[in-house]
């Protein structure tokens, strides 16, 4: 499945295609929410970690305006739970991903994203 | 299982190509049955990811139907599967019957942010490139993946010296492989009943033999394809104790052997 927290690592490797190639970002998904275990702990220590504008962004286009534009330096349990949510239950089923910069399209097909590249796209 | 007779090769063709042919598409073919073969986790790996810290975040490159992928500590590490094959990625999507991060993509690519992850794992999967610059680069991917931080990387890859009990038969070839290693090909039989639950494969032969290449390492080989990958990047090769400063470097804390396999533990450091 791709989620969010996936898709918060990815970043296009086209040739030449080294600035502004992330986040990817989604075209004609196909969503579904699916409840997953609460794993507050995992989250907090991997909150420094996460990209957070990103983040964002990609839950507003997605239509979840969950979670505050600046980063909150408060952790509390509502913030929390919103992250578990946006990072762990929305499941992007099909569709695709689109590099901000060189617009190359990485196709998602029943929830597996493929990131290959043709042999002349490869860096 | 019978014996599986081991067959050595030359690759004259482009690697890339022969790749493709001769270990995606076959992974792609045997995927059902394979993985019903594949699930109980070698001891080495089991043990560096129980290590793993609390909310550690890891890239199981070459994850194959992602076995490594349940062995999460209950949820309090978390790994993405990356496999060349789709087919070997739909099991690995529901590895350990619970939703898994899987991606369609090369090992030789870099497809993420850099320094995204905490730790790497390569699994079985780098002795399946055809030439030693793209093992150099296969591990480069893994060094550039994780933070040059505290960054972990663990490799295995299949030996040259073959445990007792392994069913392969090695042959002896005329190049002096204890250094080289070799490049081999080994038999996977499908049988009927397997081939029977992929539609587009024959069904009117009794069973199907698919050659998967290798290379076997030699002892020493794999540290050696280590320091050559961190020279290329510019890494220091060794512990962080009385480096100069403003240097970035790798150690290997582990360097070993294991049921036919050698395996290497690494970490990233920086000052
Ligand atoms: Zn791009």
């Amino acid at each position: 499945m791709v989620r969010l927290v996936t898709h918060n690592l990815l970043a296009c490797h086209a040739k030449d295609c080294n600035t502004n190639n992330f986040p990817l970002v989604f075209q004609n998904v196909q969503l579904e929410i699916r409840e997953a275990e609460f794993n507050p702990g995992f989250i907090q220590s991997f909150l420094p970690k996460i990209e957070w504008n990103a983040l964002v962004k990609t839950a507003q286009e997605l239509g979840d305006t969950s979670l505050p534009i600046d980063q909150p330096e408060m952790i509390d349990d509502e913030l929390l739970k919103n992250l578990h949510h946006v990072l762990f239950e929305i499941h992007i089923v099909e569709g695709a991903m689109i590099c901000p910069n060189c617009k190359h399209n990485y196709p998602i097909s029943d929830g597996i994203p493929n990131m290959l590249l043709a042999e002349h796209e490869i860096a | 299982m019978p014996p599986k007779a081991v067959a050595e090769v030359t690759i004259d063709i482009d690697p890339a190509t022969y790749e493709t042919q001769n270990v995606h598409a076959i992974y792609d073919t045997i995927a059902s049955h394979f993985s019903s073969t594949r699930y109980k986790p070698w001891p080495i790996i089991a043990k560096f990811l129980s290590r793993i810290p609390d909310g550690w975040i890891g890239l199981d490159s070459g994850t194959g139907n992602g076995k490594y992928l349940s062995l999460d500590r209950d949820g309090k590490t978390w790994m993405v599967g990356l496999d060349r094959s789709i087919n070997l990625l739909k099991f690995a999507q529901n590895a350990g019957d619970k939703a898994r991060e899987v991606v369609l993509g090369n090992v030789l690519d870099h497809c993420w942010r850099t320094h995204a992850f905490d730790f790497a794992i390569s699994i079985a999967t780098i002795h399946h490139l055809a030439t030693p610059s793209r093992r150099v680069l296969a591990v480069q991917r893994l060094l550039q993946a994780v933070s040059p931080k505290n960054g972990r990387v663990l490799i295995y890859v299949w030996a040259i010296e073959q445990d007792e009990l392994s069913k392969r038969i090695i042959p002896q070839g005329e190049r002096n492989e204890t250094r080289t290693g070799q490049d081999v090909v080994v038999p996977w039989v499908l049988s009927k009943s397997n081939i029977a639950q992929n539609p587009k494969s024959p069904r009117d032969s009794r069973e199907e033999v698919y050659n998967r290449y290798y290379h076997i390492f030699a002892k020493g080989e794999l540290s050696a394809l280590v320091s050559q990958a961190a020279a290329g990047l510019g890494l220091t090769i060794g512990s962080v104790v009385g480096q100069p400063s403003s240097t970035q470097g790798v150690e290997i804390l582990q360097d070993g052997w294991e049921r036919s396999n050698y395996y290497v533990e690494l970490r990233r450091w920086s000052i």
